[in-house]
């Protein structure tokens, strides 16, 4: 199914709470939302476009839509994000009633896998909320395991939604304050010895999808990555996301990914 | 004038009749149709697609764009699909009734006469802007647009390639303006567009390397607005040609500045990362200003700037 027209609108904060450590959890009602495919995106500024021309910093940040639920004359859209610098500080500090400016859904969705096709999902930190989606909607038709890995637990994020879906969940951390000690790239090789015949989703910091990627080479199973630039706009205009592609020029993150193939990718070239 | 009655917005730039002052500007603004889903390109003056050259050509390795205080800077090399490809898959798309100027650059003088050339045969085209002042590519604009006599050339090459209206877009990075202005005048241009990025570097203190992979990168965004508007001044003060002012624009007061410091017409640019519509609310905010004082025409606006006889130099 294609994916829906993007929208821009301004949103309204329905909720903005702590997440642990320094993760947040966005829900903002969204009218108009016409629907997402899992790990599209949306570019979000604080603030209402009409109330203030904010420029310092100038540029949306690009966010994983985490999952959305109709509501109103919309959806109320949720979005986990991780407080990592001025923009998302402006962003942790939105009230409820106040207003964000949106444009999205953005960039293409994951391919479902297969019926009867077992799937297993690793993501590591903020990439957490760009698989939960993938999650939900692949589960309905085949069997799911998700590999969550962060540094420690309180930069883990929606453990317990992803326990709610019902779907095999295993967790690492590096400091062992939840689930395994370790790298989840670990778990992953663990789970593709087990089972070799499961497709790969994997979105997290680039060493990570890198090693993750190569894993799945080693066992000949196909792996999509969901990479993440810096871009000024998220619909293909300003060419600031490039990535380089393994066959030679670039792909622009925005509007190519964020999935690709990760054969697809010039890792060393990525910054 | 009564209430009821709309204000004309209609003006002339170099030949082009606009709807209004309001044009997009090259390098933000696509080919157009990426903005569909969020703004009725009927709604804005028109748009400069961005900038072509003969053969298709690759952009910079990432990073790109780095974010700056107020502002952003970016090296991407102007990818773009090349000529023959905007003309065959590009320009079909665009709806009836929007108007597009094609920007064009290339290495050498002789390609953009000859990029020149092959847009000129494009009916759908109602204009052409000549790229003199892309501050990030090694072996293009910026020696053409920062060299007057180099200008010169360039822009006498293109005039005699085509008879359609001609913009020529110049570099802020010179010392006078005036001088560039003037020779765009003297070589049959039939309007100039400025400002371009300003020329910028950006570094990480930790790893003690520039930030984006070309080093340098051009400056864009309200960080350059009033170094723009100085520079539109300072060039309607030098010619007597039709201005495009372009630098920082995010809303209707930005784009009315710049009417009032001389432009015919505006380009909106970094704005429409941010805003894919904002471009249709500066046309609105446009009207509104223009029904609030009364104005009848917004080209009552254009070089109305007011300074006190006891300022003037």
């Amino acid at each position: 199914m294609a994916d829906p027209v993007p929208i821009r609108t301004d949103a309204v904060v329905v909720e903005n709470r702590s997440e642990g450590g320094a993760n947040r959890r966005l829900r903002l009602q969204v009218d108009g939302w016409r629907g997402f495919g899992p790990g599209q995106f949306v570019m979000l500024s604080p603030g209402s476009r009409a109330d203030v021309v904010r420029s310092d910093p100038l540029l949306p940040r690009p966010m994983a839509v985490y999952r959305a639920a109709p509501a109103g004359a919309g959806a109320v859209v949720e979005i986990l994000f991780k407080v990592s610098g001025r923009g998302t500080g402006l962003l942790a500090d939105v009230l409820p009633g106040q207003r964000v400016a949106l444009v999205g859904p953005l960039g293409r969705s994951f391919d479902l896998p297969e019926s009867g096709e077992r799937a297993i999902l690793v993501a590591g930190g903020t990439g957490i909320a760009s698989v939960y989606e993938l999650a939900a909607r692949a589960r309905a038709n085949t069997e799911v395991s998700v590999l969550l890995g962060a540094r420690t637990r309180d930069d883990l994020m929606g453990v317990e939604d992803f326990e709610s879906l019902g779907v095999a969940l295993r967790l690492a951390t590096e400091d062992g304050s939840a689930g395994e000690q370790g790298l989840v790239t670990a778990l992953l090789e663990a789970e593709l010895a087990v089972d070799g015949t499961a497709r790969v989703y994997v979105c997290g910091p680039t060493p990570m999808m890198r090693r993750c990627a190569e894993i799945s080479a080693a066992r000949g199973r196909p792996c999509v990555v969901s990479l993440e630039n810096t871009m000024a706009c998220g619909f293909g205009v300003c060419l600031g996301c490039a990535a380089p592609l393994a066959t030679g020029g670039y792909a622009l993150v925005c509007r190519d990914g964020p999935m690709f193939d990760a054969e697809q990718v010039a890792w060393e070239g990525l910054p | 004038m009564s209430a009821s009655q709309a204000p004309d917005t209609r003006v002339d730039l170099a030949g082009i009749p606009l709807r209004n002052p309001v044009l997009t500007a090259s390098g933000t603004f696509g080919y157009g149709s990426e903005f569909a889903p969020f703004l009725d390109l009927r709604r804005i003056g028109g748009f400069v697609a961005k900038s072509l050259t003969l053969k298709p050509r690759f952009g910079n390795p990432p990073p790109r764009i780095s974010e700056a205080p107020s502002g952003m800077l970016n090296a991407i090399s102007l990818e773009n699909v090349g000529v023959d490809a905007f003309i065959d898959e590009k320009l079909p798309v665009i709806p009836d009734g929007v108007t597009v100027i094609a920007s064009l650059f290339e290495t050498e003088i002789a390609g953009y006469a000859a990029v020149a050339e092959r847009l000129s045969e494009e009916p759908r085209i109602a204009g052409l802007e000549v790229n003199a002042s892309c501050p990030h590519v090694k072996s293009g604009g910026i020696e053409f647009g920062q060299n007057p006599k180099v200008l010169a050339e360039l822009v006498r090459s293109v005039r005699r390639a085509t008879s359609r209206p001609l913009l020529v877009k110049l570099s802020p990075n010179v010392t006078d303006i005036g001088e560039m202005a003037r020779v765009c005048e003297a070589e049959g241009a039939d309007g100039i567009s400025l400002i371009n990025a300003v020329q910028g570097l950006e570094v990480d203190p930790e790893t003690r390397r520039p930030v984006l992979s070309n080093v340098l990168g051009g400056l864009s965004g309200p960080a350059i607005r009033p170094i723009a508007l100085r520079m539109v001044w300072q060039a309607s003060r030098a010619v007597t040609l039709p201005i495009c002012g372009i630098g920082g624009i995010a809303t209707a007061a930005d784009a009315i500045k710049f009417l009032l410091c001389g432009a015919t017409a505006v380009q909106v640019g970094t704005a429409n990362y941010l805003d894919p519509a904002v471009a249709g609310e500066i046309v609105d905010g446009i009207e509104d200003y223009l029904k609030r004082h009364g104005i009848e025409r917004v080209s009552d606006l254009v070089g109305a700037l007011e300074i006190p006889p006891d300022r003037r130099s």
